[in-house]
C-alpha cells in the first residue's frame, strides 16, 4: 500500500512529530503532559523505523524488532513515570516541574 | 493523486493536528483525549506501511493501556491542573522545535537551499524510491520476526532483557505509587522530619515553610486514615 508515497514523506511527518512533542517536552507545566509528549516523541521514532523496514529492508526484521522493544520500553517509561508523578503529587501537592527542586544543590 | 497518497495526507493532518493539540490545550484531559486521537493516525500510518501487526499493537498498547495510565494519573490529580499553557522557557521551546524541524526537513527530503553560494540538503537524496523500486510488501513477516526474537542466535538476548524490563518497571512503579500505612507512615514521617531539620541547619535561608506544611497535612491525612479503620 505504499504506491505513490515516497520514503521522505514519512521522514518529514515523523519528524515533525517528533518536534511538536519536543516543544511539549521542555514548554508544558505539567509533568503529566510532558510524558504524553515524551510518548509523541517515541512514537515519532517508532514511524520511522517502520517506515524505513518498509521501504529499505522489508526481508530483515531488525527495524520491526526495534519497533517491538521501543514499544516495551514505551509501557515501562509510562507506567514508572506517572507513578513517580503520583507519589510527588502525594507529598508536595503540585505536579510542577519547576516547583519539583528539592534535589537541587 | 493516488488513494493512498490522499489516505497519507488526511492521516499526517489527523496526527499533527491533534499533536499539536496536546502540546498546546489547557485542558489535561482534553490533550489525553487527543493524545489517543493521535495514537490512531499514527496506527494508519503501520496500515499504510503494510505492518497490520504493529497497527494492532499501537490499538493495544498505546490506546488500550497507556492512554488509560494518562487518563487516570489526570484524574489523580485534578485539583492542582494548572490553567496555564506553557512555562516561562515556552518561546525558546518553540524556537528549537521549529529549528530542529527545518534542519530535519532538509537533510531527510530531496530538497536543497543555497545560502551565500553553499549548497544545503541533498536534491538526490539516496533513498527517495518510486514506481519500480518500491520493494513488494513481506509476506508472513509476523511469523519471522517471531521467530527471531526467540532465536538465541538473534535478538532473543534483548527480547528475555524486555521481560525483565517490563517486571522490573511493574514492581518498581507499585512500590513507588504505593501508600505508606501505620507504622511504615510514621517511621517515613519521622526520617522526613529529620531530613528537615538538617535542612533548617546547613541552608537558614531555604525556603521550608510549604514542605512543613505539606507534611502536617499528610500527617494528618494519615492519622485520620488509621482513625476509619
Amino acid at each position: 500500500m505504499i504506491n505513490g508515497i515516497p520514503l521522505y514523506w514519512y521522514l518529514i511527518v515523523s519528524a515533525a512529530l517528533f518536534c511538536i512533542g519536543l516543544y511539549g517536552v521542555l514548554a508544558r507545566k505539567n509533568a503529566i503532559a510532558v510524558i504524553m509528549c515524551v510518548e509523541l516523541m517515541l512514537n515519532a521514532v517508532n514511524i520511522n523505523l517502520i517506515a524505513f523496514w518498509r521501504y529499505i529492508t522489508p526481508a530483515a526484521i531488525s527495524g520491526l524488532s526495534f519497533a517491538a522493544f521501543i514499544f516495551v520500553v514505551a509501557a515501562a517509561e509510562a507506567a514508572v513515570g506517572l507513578a513517580l508523578i503520583i507519589s510527588i503529587y502525594r507529598n508536595t501537592r503540585s505536579v510542577d516541574p519547576e516547583k519539583i527542586d528539592s534535589m537541587k544543590l | 493523486m493516488t488513494l493512498q497518497q490522499i489516505l497519507f495526507i488526511v492521516i499526517s493532518l489527523v496526527v499533527l493536528g491533534s499533536a499539536f493539540l496536546v502540546v498546546t490545550t489547557r485542558n489535561l484531559f482534553h490533550a489525553a483525549l487527543f493524545l489517543v486521537v493521535s495514537f490512531f493516525g499514527v496506527a494508519g500510518f503501520y496500515v499504510l506501511l503494510d505492518a497490520g501487526f504493529f497497527a494492532a499493537a499501537q490499538v493495544l498498547v498505546y490506546i488500550g493501556a497507556i492512554s488509560i495510565l494518562f487518563i487516570f494519573a489526570v484524574m489523580l490529580t485534578r485539583d492542582v491542573i494548572t490553567a496555564q499553557r506553557g512555562n516561562s522557557q515556552w518561546q525558546a521551546a518553540a524556537f528549537v522545535g521549529a529549528f530542529l524541524f527545518l534542519l530535519m526537513a532538509i537533510l531527510l527530503g530531496p530538497f536543497s537551499i543555497t545560502i551565500r553560494g553553499h549548497q544545503f540538503g541533498n536534491a538526490n537524496w539516496p533513498f527517495d524510491m518510486a514506481g519500480d523500486a518500491i520493494k513488494a510488501a513481506p509476506s508472513n513477516f509476523v511469523g519471522t520476526m517471531g521467530s527471531g526474537l526467540v532465536s538465541m542466535d538473534q535478538y532473543g538476548v534483548p527480547f528475555l532483557l524486555a521481560g525483565v524490563l517490563l517486571l522490573v518497571a511493574m514492581v518498581g512503579a507499585i512500590w513507588v505509587a504505593r501508600e505508606l500505612r501505620g507504622r511504615e507512615a510514621e517511621k517515613a514521617a519521622a526520617e522526613t522530619a529529620i531530613d528537615d531539620a538538617d535542612m533548617d541547619m546547613n541552608q537558614p535561608v531555604q525556603e521550608t515553610l510549604p514542605l512543613v506544611d505539606t507534611n502536617e497535612a499528610h500527617e494528618s491525612h494519615d492519622a485520620a486514615a488509621v482513625e476509619k479503620h
